[in-house]
């Protein structure tokens, strides 16, 4: 068990825990962008720094990767860490003005303009996206490209993925809604991606109800000989259950 | 039959052998062949050479070598005729080169074009001097020697060792210079620990610009739990202006993998990288050529040495990104990644390539390492500062007289570089900063020039030892463009993973591009330390970290010259275009015409014989007409 | 001791109690759509039947959960969703035969049954006493399966093998 002082009080925690970790654990609120539990820390955004003191010399690290040692004391909103992290949001406001979640942040913040030179995007490249595509869901349909300021996220070669499952996760875990999902008839269109995927449709209510290619990979994955009830929604599927309940009743 | 050495009878055979090339009995002639020699036209000089070698029937050996650091002075030619002392030409070119051969063929000195003569030569490695026959026969005495030019006589060649001693190709002339005694020794008589430990107490600190304890980093690697290590070499150098580390690829390659053979051997590692940037085609090529020939001669493979280790290396490439220089995102291009640094903790000696305990070190520290060996951590400590042991190659650049490369003692101060080696300013101009450290390192004015050079002193000022760049500017230098450029190289640079970084460098530029235009605004300087604080403390990696250096350094050090742009609405250095003004002195001005007929904008209106007007709203400012002036009638305000 | 919960159909009246109340329990509004359990209606043979997650042995919402965010209760044995930790690629709600879970319509989240910390409300209020907790020992692993052979074909997979 460690022992560290954060924001004045005394904690005790086990091995292997970062800050960000131990903060939740009893409490300590700390904003995050980038930081989601399926796949960890990665440090892109900045907005979860602290300051970190150890033998006497103070730096600021982001808790989401600092991993907990013994003996640190962590200040999690002193003025130097709100300072900063104000500077932050402030540069992620200009980037993406009409985000909700950085509008929301700044207003806790008490950050009610940005200094920096405006931008119109939607996407803070936080790198959720990429990363639970790459390391959940495990087709790696989108990726970084480009460097710096020109940097995006997109499909190889900016065209239809062949990979893309249209699961939606990428748009689930996106912090500002800047990855629209659009499920038009038999169709799933996720523009930013530049892909359209033909949906399946209902054996039974005739409802186009899950990509085809997720279909597919769930086949795939764990169900083994159970798939003839795959082709219903379902909702039809407690229904033709229910059905046969009835049958047998009889 | 094999070439493979396994014992020190062998090693010294090839010594013998390195040596009857070095110093045949017949005219050695070597020409700077490394990128500063290729530029100023070292190939055509080789060239005539060659053809004029073998027109004349001469018995004489020509070969190419690497940069002997005056790069100013290159094309430089070395002869070296039985009987006389070695004596250097410089600035040669094709007609320069005949008369050279012309003299040798009659027996005569040449005495045009001399740089100077070396009266012996220095193998550091076995603490020996092998002095030259003094050619009693004709008179020396007014050809400078080599160690008493300025340029030279300040200077300590460590890691630059053999540059421009050697022919790179020839693997006999690096063992004749002392080259893997050192490997042989570290496999004969040291345990790993050892060998970390001499480094350890050299003091010798990363040369990549972290300078972080060489010894220190080892103990890491060795330490960290596996069978599988790696040791890597960071050549990817991308700091505009600095080219250190491609001198010592291009000129002594084996002095590389001679030092990346003694840290596998120390760490456990059986398998390394050299990283090399693709924009080094002429490193890269020597580097492959080395590494064959090691293989060849059992210095890399399976038994090196009679089977006391294994180990290879493997050559990968750049692709041109700055930010591959910082070894985590080395690592990610290395394992066919983008190449994006990630957090540390877990440092690259835990977990690196692969997820294995990785040690990376810059090539300058490679080439420090079998001198250490063999010299001993006493002697090397001995030299340099306190915390600042050994020497630091630096490459002088910019607004100096004698651009090159110099390795010299840390603690040396910046006068004695810019001025006793360097030469001082070109044109009479005065002195105003020294950039060192790159586009991450900072601005040092001419109060600060007694600054003895070492880590420590140059981070207590604002700026940073880096890989050790050193660009000198003058009046005519406008230091609020000077931190525009460096900011929008980083700008273009920066992976743009972290926030920090990628919008406060966009941030910080938009200001001082605003203020190079005259639209700076009162608060500018105020916001830029502002977020220079932010985009320093709160980015992922040492390019962010050190990003806002150049502009918090010049706006420290020349507060005056940002406050002439910002109110008013002026550059001292005559350099911002939006801030400067080119106007015809009528009471000077001939009418002769010759400016109208230079201006590519056709702003310039005038008859013969009466004085011309330049007519502003026309004028891109590009100085074409004031330098055409004879009369120096146009005045640039 | 882990828990199920079975439902007797002949008691079941087909009023939706149960929806109302798992709604009202879990999001404090009684709104079916938001509720853990469906009652299937067929009004003409008088026969309801009411649906919901069966918590199997080896469930299948767990084994194709990407990432990794449906775990098994210590206490009650009921297969539960880590909220923080899923990623809402519904893999899960495809999965599942018989439609257990589902996402829910304002809140994104998904939502199944999860025996309420093993006090489920429905056995509480329906007003005929049609739901019943069933410790797994021996008697109610018989019954789990008597419950659930009537209609699936996934008997072992929800049961955990055969008898």
């Amino acid at each position: 068990m460690l022992k560290i002082v954060i924001d004045g009080k005394e904690a005790e925690v086990e091995e292997g825990l970062s800050v960000l970790e131990l903060a939740e654990k009893i409490g300590v609120k700390i904003p995050t962008l980038c930081y989601h539990p399926a796949v960890g820390a990665y440090g892109a955004c900045r907005v979860c720094i602290v300051e970190v003191i150890e033998k006497g010399l103070s730096k600021l690290t982001t808790s989401c990767t600092c991993p907990v040692e013994s003996g640190i004391e962590v200040k999690t909103n002193s003025e130097k860490v709100k300072k900063t992290r104000k500077l932050i949001v402030e540069m992620l406001l200009a980037r993406c003005p009409d985000a909700k979640i950085i509008q929301d942040l700044a207003k806790q913040l008490g950050v009610e303009k940005t200094r920096a030179p405006q931008k119109n995007e939607n996407c803070i490249l936080c790198g959720l996206c990429v990363r639970i595509c790459r390391e959940i869901i495990a087709v790696d349909a989108v990726g970084f490209a480009n460097r710096g300021n020109k940097r995006k996220v997109t499909t190889p070669f900016e065209i239809q993925s062949d990979v893309c499952l249209g699961c939606g996760a990428c748009a689930f875990v996106c912090p500002t809604g800047a990855i629209k999902i659009e499920d038009v008839e038999d169709k799933r269109k996720i523009d930013m991606w530049h892909t359209e995927l033909g949906k399946v449709k209902c054996e039974r209510c005739g409802r186009y109800f899950s990509p085809v290619p997720l279909l597919e990979q769930i086949k795939k994955k764990g169900l083994r000989e159970m798939s003839d009830f795959l082709g219903l929604c379902p909702d039809c599927r407690r229904l033709v259950l229910a059905n046969k309940l009835m049958g047998r009743e009889e | 039959m094999s070439k493979k050495i396994a014992s020190l009878r062998e090693l010294d055979e090839l010594r013998k052998r390195g040596l009857k090339s070095l110093y045949p009995d017949k005219p050695r002639i070597m020409v700077g062949m490394a990128t500063c020699g290729l530029a100023t036209g070292g190939k055509k000089v080789f060239e005539i050479l060659s053809k004029g070698i073998e027109k004349n029937g001469m018995d004489a050996k020509l070969v190419p070598t690497g940069c002997l650091g005056y790069c100013q002075k290159e094309p430089l030619v070395d002869l070296l005729r039985p009987g006389w002392p070695r004596i250097i030409y410089q600035q040669m070119d094709p007609e320069k080169a005949e008369k050279l051969l012309d003299n040798i063929n009659q027996g005569n000195i040449w005495r045009e074009n001399v740089l100077a003569k070396m009266e012996e030569d220095e193998f550091l490695i076995f603490d020996e001097k092998r002095k030259y026959p003094s050619g009693s026969k004709a008179n020396l005495n007014n050809i400078p020697s080599y160690q008493q030019l300025p340029f030279y006589k300040k200077q300590l060649r460590i890691a630059t060792r053999n540059c421009g001693f050697i022919n790179p190709t020839n693997l006999a002339e690096y063992v004749a210079r002392g080259g893997y005694y050192s490997l042989f020794k570290v496999l004969t008589q040291y345990e790993p620990e050892q060998v970390i430990e001499e480094v350890m107490n050299s003091g010798l600190r990363g040369r990549g610009g972290a300078g972080f304890p060489t010894g220190r980093k080892w103990i890491y690697s060795r330490q960290a739990k596996g069978d599988t290590k790696y040791v890597i070499c960071n050549a990817d150098e991308g700091d505009p202006g600095a080219y250190m580390d491609r001198s010592i690829l291009e000129g002594d390659p084996h002095s590389i993998l001679e030092g990346m053979i003694i840290g596998a051997y120390a760490i456990g590692a059986r398998e390394g990288y050299i990283y090399v940037r693709a924009e080094y085609p002429l490193a890269i090529e020597r580097l492959k050529e080395a590494i064959h020939q090691a293989q060849d001669y059992g210095f890399l493979g399976n038994d090196i040495l009679g089977g006391r280790l294994s180990f290879s290396i493997n050559i990968s490439r750049g692709a041109g990104a700055f930010v591959c220089g910082e070894e985590t995102a080395l690592i990610a291009s290395i394992e066919g990644r983008q190449g994006e640094p990630r957090p540390r903790p877990p440092f690259p000696a835990q977990s690196g390539l692969w997820g294995k305990p990785s040690n990376i070190n810059n090539v300058e520290t490679w080439a420090n390492i079998p001198v250490i060996i063999a010299r001993g951590a006493d002697w090397f400590s001995q030299i340099g500062t306190q915390r600042s042991k050994g020497t630091k190659v630096f490459s002088v650049v910019g607004k100096i007289n004698n651009t090159g490369l110099v390795e010299v003692p840390m603690g040396i101060t910046l006068r004695e570089i810019i001025y006793d080696i360097g030469g001082g300013i070109p044109g009479g101009k005065k002195f105003k900063a020294v950039q060192t450290g790159g586009p991450s390192g900072g601005c040092v004015p001419s109060w600060l020039l007694n600054l003895p050079v070492d880590y420590e002193q140059l981070t207590k000022v604002g700026s940073i030892m880096g890989s050790g760049g050193m660009i000198v500017i003058d009046e005519d230098t406008c230091v609020v463009d000077l931190a525009r450029y460096f900011l929008s190289f980083l700008q273009d640079e920066s992976c743009g993973k972290c926030t920090s970084c990628r919008e406060g460098i966009v941030w910080m530029l938009e200001i001082l591009t605003r203020i190079t235009h005259g639209k700076g605004e009162e608060g500018d300087i105020e916001l830029l330390e502002q977020i220079a604080e932010v985009v320093k403390n709160a980015s992922l990696c040492g390019l962010g970290k050190t990003a806002p250096n150049s502009v918090l350094t010049t706006s420290l050090y020349f507060k005056d010259e940002y406050e002439a742009h910002i109110k008013d609405k002026q550059c001292p250095a005559r350099v911002c275009r939006d801030l400067i003004t080119y106007i015809i002195n009528e009471e000077k001005c001939t009418g002769c015409m010759r400016c109208v007929k230079e201006c590519v904008q056709e702003a310039i209106v005038g008859e013969r014989r009466k004085p011309h007007r330049i007519i502003q709203e026309k004028c891109i400012k590009c100085g074409i007409c004031y330098e055409t002036c004879k009369f120096d009638a146009i005045k640039l305000e | 001791m882990k828990k199920v919960l079975i439902v007797n159909l002949e008691k079941c009246v087909g009023c939706r109690t149960c929806e109302l109340i798992c709604s009202l329990t879990h999001e404090r509004r009684c709104n079916p759509a938001e509720a853990r359990i469906t009652v299937i209606k067929f009004e003409e043979k008088g026969q309801n039947i009411p649906m919901y997650c069966q918590q199997c042995e080896t469930p299948v919402c767990e084994a194709v959960c990407p990432a990794k965010a449906i775990y098994r209760d210590s206490l009650t044995g009921a297969m539960l969703v880590d909220t923080k930790r899923c990623i809402g690629c519904r893999m899960c709600i495809l999965a599942c035969p018989i439609g257990g879970l589902s996402f829910h319509p304002t809140r994104k989240e998904i939502i199944k049954c999860d025996l309420c910390k093993g006090d489920p409300a429905c056995v509480k209020y329906c007003p005929e006493g049609a739901f019943e907790v069933v410790s797994l020992d021996a008697i109610g692993v018989k019954r789990r399966r008597e419950n659930i052979r009537k209609f699936s074909s996934y008997l072992d997979m929800m049961t955990g093998g055969k008898e």
